[in-house]
């Protein structure tokens, strides 16, 4: 048995041929799907905070889009007031993130779970983009605020391709923190809180502290995703971290699998790309992504990455229950 | 000044009652959290409108057709789309009204477009002045519509046999099984009760405020700040809890800041749930680990 599992973590080395041919992604693509694919690199690591959440701690959480939208105002406030370059914004964008997810999650330690979480949540994240609106003279309102791209470490960060490159290291790095996350003592206690949180709490885990952690991990990564997120379309508006993105977020995250590493990475790739030809009615988004998440719900609940596992198991979620 | 924010309070209120009362009577009989349900609300006042001002029905009938057609509809999501997940986890069942909420959305959107349009006024009713307090028109008709609707539903619930059987799947499902209730036909019911009731809020606000598809995601948030107020899960509550929020939004705007309005709900809800979580009738929700 150990020899099959050590095996088995050993072919899982074939992920890392996953950034390497991604490395050579934007010298065949033109800047539109340039556009794209750093898109595809934001929402891997939105999907994945947001996947730890409801997937592995098996909370419900509707603060996915405060985090973003919190770690991309850090890192645009932060440029421009403090006239810091992006780079230097992105552990600030990540600390505001987890911030916010112990700001969002602080009631779980008052023992409010599930629906009463959610809904603290849901209030949190509208509570923030109302902030964005009305705090005018850090974030500019309605107007937004802008993204200054010329200050970097001697960086060309306006160029796609650079940007792309930038992404594409702080993702894999996030990708993995997580991975070892989650096989940690941490990592195991979250899913353990999500199986049975009575049990749990009774072999001596404090499980609120827990539940806290896994969100102020979210927030982490997700406002580093909110940093990119700024930088990639240069302006920051309230608007953008409503509640379309969320259900956009909880699409992906659905498609991919939920609580899978790589179905967070699946299901940002293939909803980041499709939505683009359904853009142009309006509505045809809303209803694209309210089927997309009812017949995943219905046809195949735990997504995209359990169809993978079912060719090789590689791809098993390894925490997961079946 | 007060009596009159008291006032317009109370007519705000009884909407958020309405749909706080929609989501409870769903929560209570499925222990499910309606998330997509302003959504129902924003589709009720999108038919009466599209009844009234495309084809040109007139207000009442339009907003009867439009309560029905909201009914339907919730018997049959409750049906085809909850029915079959019902055994999965919670996360599923959130999504799946969040999901087929939004798809709703995108409908209105696309017959509506991105523009938001008033509808014409429906009732002329004659203001009444009372001292220095205006009761406008709205306010009367708004208010009195929910205490006619609240005293039938109640009377219903605890007075009538139907009513006694409702309360009786309330209490326990598996007794209700076993006395010869047809639960799931209950379920598909309160799915389609909750629908309605939201709707007629959604009729309420139709001829009053301007329309566009995105206004369920606000009163969603009402109805669930209503909810928390009154305490989760209680019918009494969650009507209590809407007028409270009603009124304390009027009061915030008032004596402290008028941007207050939109966010004393948000406010109100962290704010009960780390103070007093079972609110003000729910009973005890903390899990004791």
């Amino acid at each position: 048995m150990q020899t099959a599992t050590g095996t088995l973590s050993k072919r899982r080395r074939i992920f890392w041929l996953v950034p390497l041919i991604a490395l050579a992604l934007p010298l065949l693509t033109n800047p539109y799907t340039q556009f794209i694919a750093n898109a595809m690199l934001i929402y891997t690591l939105v999907t994945l905070g947001f996947s730890v959440v409801i997937g592995n701690l098996g909370q419900l959480a509707f603060a996915n889009t405060a985090f973003f939208g919190i770690g991309a105002y850090a890192s645009a406030i932060a440029s421009t007031s403090l006239g810091l370059p992006w780079l230097a914004t992105i552990p600030i964008a990540g600390l505001a993130g987890a911030l916010g997810g112990f700001l969002a999650s602080a009631a779980a330690l008052r023992g409010i779970r599930l629906y009463y979480l959610a809904i603290v949540t849901l209030a949190f994240g509208e509570l923030m983009r109302w902030f964005y609106t009305h705090a005018g003279a850090l974030t500019g309102g309605t107007d937004g605020l802008p993204v200054p791209r010329g200050r970097d470490f001697g960086l060309a960060l306006s160029s796609g391709t650079v940007q792309f490159y930038v992404f594409l290291a702080i993702t894999c790095l996030l990708v993995a923190g997580t991975v070892n996350l989650l096989r940690s003592r941490i990592g195991r206690a979250i899913i353990a809180v999500r199986e049975n949180e009575i049990a749990t709490a009774s072999l001596g885990i404090p499980t609120s502290q827990i539940i806290v952690t896994a969100f102020m991990w979210s927030g982490f990564i997700v406002g580093i995703a909110g940093a990119m997120f700024a930088l990639h379309t240069g302006r920051v508006f309230p608007e953008s971290f409503g509640l379309t993105q969320l259900i956009v977020n909880f699409a992906m995250v659905l498609v991919g699998g939920l609580g899978s590493v790589v179905g967070a990475v699946l299901g940002a790739v293939a909803l980041t790309a499709l939505p683009e030809y359904v853009r142009a009615f309006p509505g045809m988004e809303e209803i694209f992504f309210g089927v997309i998440v009812m017949v995943v719900l219905l046809v195949m609940p735990k997504g995209l990455a359990s169809l993978l596992a079912r060719f090789s198991p590689i791809f098993q979620q390894r925490y997961h229950r079946d | 000044m007060f009596l009159q924010l008291t006032l317009s309070g109370v007519s705000q209120g009884a909407i958020y009652a309405l749909i706080a009362l929609s989501l409870t009577v769903v929560y209570r009989s499925t222990t499910i959290v309606s998330f997509g349900h302003g959504d129902f609300v924003m589709a009720g006042a999108f038919l009466t409108y599209v009844l009234v001002v495309a084809i040109g029905v007139a207000f009442l009938p339009a907003s009867l057709v439009a309560i029905a057609v909201m009914f339907l509809i919730g018997v049959a999501f409750s049906r085809g789309l909850v029915r079959p997940i019902r055994g999965g986890p919670h996360i599923g069942l959130a999504l799946m009204s969040i999901s087929f909420g939004f798809m709703l959305r995108g409908i209105a959107r696309t017959v509506w477009g991105r523009e938001v349009l008033p509808m014409p006024r429906v009732f002329d009713i004659e203001p009444i002045f009372i001292g220095s307090v205006v009761i406008t028109g709205d306010a009367l008709f708004i208010i009195s519509i929910v205490a006619v609707l609240l005293v039938v539903f109640f009377t219903v619930l605890h007075f009538t046999d139907v009513g006694k059987m409702v309360q009786a799947v309330y209490q326990s499902e598996r007794g209700a099984r076993l006395i010869g209730i047809n639960v799931e036909r209950f379920h598909n019911f309160s799915w389609g009760v909750g629908a309605a009731l939201g709707a007629v809020a959604g009729v309420l606000i139709a001829p009053i405020s301007l329309l566009h598809p995105d206004l369920g995601a606000s009163f969603l948030i009402k109805g669930f700040a209503a909810m928390t107020l009154g305490g989760f899960g209680s019918l009494a509550g969650a009507v209590l809890g809407g007028l409270l929020l009603g009124v304390a939004e009027q009061y915030a705007g008032a004596y402290i800041d008028t941007t207050l309005i939109d966010i004393t709900a948000y406010l109100l809800i962290i704010a009960v749930l780390l103070i007093r979580p079972r609110g003000l009738f729910g009973r005890k929700v903390v899990v004791k680990v």
